[in-house]
């Protein structure tokens, strides 16, 4: 039903779990722990070439890369340099007992990710596991089998499954960005991986597309665009390529979002000149209006519970969060500082909203408390911060951000720490929006 | 309605409408209407724009509006740009006095039908901008009403700050953006 290209190889991509020990109450009480903001040191060895034993350092490479990139950018670990290891991994082997801690432990690994892997065709294999070199030991292993496109997707998983045992939630790696582009002269819809891999341009209709939102199952989404004349809501379905109009209302629409259970959006349309929110059903049909005040009501996002919504109204003269219960229509105000908050995102476990913010003159990211009150600035950098994400998660979020002179994309953890480049393309790239896990 | 064509239209017409509106004795504009947007395409400031041919990119479209290439301020159109204050919509003395001026003139012509853009600077969030300029094109549609130009003969878009006509980071730049303007969508203006 969904992703029918990718449901294929998801098919063969099986992933087989050959530890059976709770290894995270293990490592709780081992050597390595995370704490604060200092990070675990990790060494991520080349793979080793397990099947033919002809040249495929690239699959090995890319696996290695990739969980090296994810590691990183995660905030928790800080990837050794390859460089500096002393065993050759072609020569070593892969299990505790097979090779020497100590070549790890000299280069100041605190943990240390090895794997091998077999190419047939185009059947790739791959066995990965997590060692804790101060014990001695193996805290994981998993093995998993895909095609040979798929070893970027493995790495993933097995970054997750890093993050789930240093934390008890899995990592966010198999998730995409949407966002919107201006690289081509033109703002057009585009999808990406964090690691910038897998970018796909998936308008271009060279006038105005705005604000992607992901369809809770990662199928669909949902976005603005200028293409037919007035702004209005379109649907992009990832799975087939199928671009549709969305509803049939004749005024501007400003942006909407899916509901988190996938039944219902809410979006701004403009009447008269005053932005209000609407409840439409999947198929873009208004259910109901939510808003009915003279000033500017915009910019919703929904509670993961979907009995709230926080939005962006100017009713106290100057644009502030909002939230309101959907049933009843009861609406109170969530920020209070600063005269100029905007663009809230609902954290995906409910307790927290982040916005853009403005502090002298600059706009910056902040979270709150999601019943309301006091602000915590993430962002402090020069030029300007925006319309911020949350990962699935919750534990991290994707924000646009002018420091480097130009509109990128960036990524920190939910605290502000760990803030990271991800795009580095010449043109703008705003309106990031951070996709449900997608396996 | 198609958008792209309209505005190309509008493009069209502003030139038309010069070359009635002026007085003989007026010196000609330097440089036609949508002068701009004739010369080959140069690299967009991405770099990466590729050349476009006439016939899929008609002149004064939407797309070359967004690459920057629309006449910015159609200094040749009888209708003036109105500016705004930051986060605001409402219309001050000099913003009053232009509109009166727009007024006039609408009033001259009758057959003229304009659409009002609503344009905000780059500061701040997209969907805020996008509400924030369709206050700003109301703003001036409502009060053309009140000055005795019929509601229908004026329509209303935002753009929000998708559209500067001003890239620099400074006040003047984005007071410049922070504009509200009447395009001629359809209509021949009285000779």
């Amino acid at each position: 039903m969904l992703r029918k290209g990718t449901l294929i190889v998801l098919g063969s991509l099986v992933a087989v779990l050959f530890s059976t020990r709770p290894f995270y109450s293990q490592i709780n009480k081992g050597t390595i722990e995370l704490s604060g903001t200092q990070r675990v040191s990790v060494a991520v060895s080349l793979l080793k070439n397990l099947g033919l034993p002809d040249d495929k350092r690239r699959i090995s490479e890319s696996i290695a890369d990739t969980l090296v990139y994810d590691l990183n950018l995660s905030g928790w670990f800080r990837v050794l340099d390859r460089t500096a290891y002393i065993e050759n991994p072609q020569t070593s082997g892969i299990t505790a007992g097979s090779f020497d801690f100590k070549d790890w432990s000299t280069i100041g690994a605190e943990g240390l990710v090895k794997g091998g892997f077999a190419l047939q065709g185009d059947d790739l294999s791959v066995e990965m596991r997590l060692f804790d070199v101060f014990q001695a030991k193996q805290i994981v292993g998993k093995r998993y089998g895909g095609r040979g496109g798929d070893s970027r997707r493995i790495a993933h998983k097995f970054a997750d499954e890093i993050i789930a045992q240093f934390t008890g939630i899995p990592g966010v790696f198999n998730t995409r960005i949407a966002y919107i582009s201006s690289t081509s002269g033109f703002k057009e819809l585009f999808v990406s991986h964090l690691d910038g891999t897998g970018k796909q341009q998936l308008t271009s209709n060279r006038t105005i597309n705005l604000r992607p939102s992901w369809s809770p199952e990662g199928r669909f989404i949902l976005y603005t665009s200028y293409k037919e004349g007035l702004p209005a809501l379109y649907l992009y379905d990832l799975a087939t390529g199928r671009d549709t109009r969305l509803g049939t209302q004749r005024n501007s629409t400003m942006g909407g979002r899916w509901s988190p259970d996938g039944k219902q959006i809410v979006a701004t349309f403009e009447e008269n000149g005053n932005s209000d929110l609407y409840l439409l059903d999947r198929s873009g049909k208004t259910v109901r209006r939510l808003t009915e005040d003279p000033g500017i009501d915009v910019s919703p996002t929904w509670a993961p519970e979907g009995n709230r919504i926080a939005f962006v109204s100017d009713r106290s003269g100057s644009p502030q969060i909002y939230a309101m219960d959907v049933a009843t229509g009861k609406t109170q105000r969530l920020s209070y500082s600063g005269s100029y908050n905007t663009s809230p995102d609902w954290a995906p476990k409910g307790d927290k909203i982040t916005y853009t913010g403005r502090v002298a003159g600059r706009f910056h990211i902040f979270t709150m408390n999601a019943q309301g009150g006091e602000a915590q600035q993430l962002t402090s950098s020069a030029g300007d911060n925006e319309d911020p994400s949350f990962a699935p998660d919750g534990r991290m979020i994707v924000f646009s951000s002018s420091r480097t002179g130009r509109y990128q994309l960036h990524i920190m953890r939910d605290t502000g720490e760990n803030q990271q480049r991800l795009t580095a393309s010449g043109g703008g790239d705003t309106n990031p929006s951070w996709s449900p896990r997608l396996e | 309605m198609n958008r792209i064509r309209v505005l190309y239209r509008a493009v069209l017409l502003s030139g038309l409408v010069t070359l009635a509106g002026c007085p003989a004795t007026q010196a000609p504009p330097a440089a036609p209407p949508g002068g701009s947007s004739i010369q080959p395409d140069a690299q967009g400031p991405s770099g990466i724009r590729e050349a476009t041919s006439p016939s899929d990119t008609p002149r004064g479209s939407l797309s070359e509006a967004q690459s920057g290439k629309l006449p910015i301020d159609a200094p040749t159109s009888p209708l003036k740009e109105v500016y705004f204050g930051y986060d605001r919509y409402d219309l001050d003395t000099e913003a009053r006095a232009t509109l009166k001026s727009n007024a006039d003139w609408l009033k001259a012509n009758v057959a003229v039908r304009v659409e009002v853009e609503g344009h905000c600077d780059e500061r701040g969030t997209s969907e805020y901008n996008l509400a924030l300029g369709a206050k700003r094109s109301q703003a001036v549609k409502d009060y053309l009403v009140t000055l005795g130009v019929a509601a229908a003969r004026l329509s209303t878009i935002s753009y929000g700050e998708e559209l500067p006509v001003c890239r620099e980071q400074n006040e003047d730049c984005w007071q410049k953006n922070r504009r509200a303007r009447s395009v001629i969508v359809s209509g021949r203006p009285a000779s």
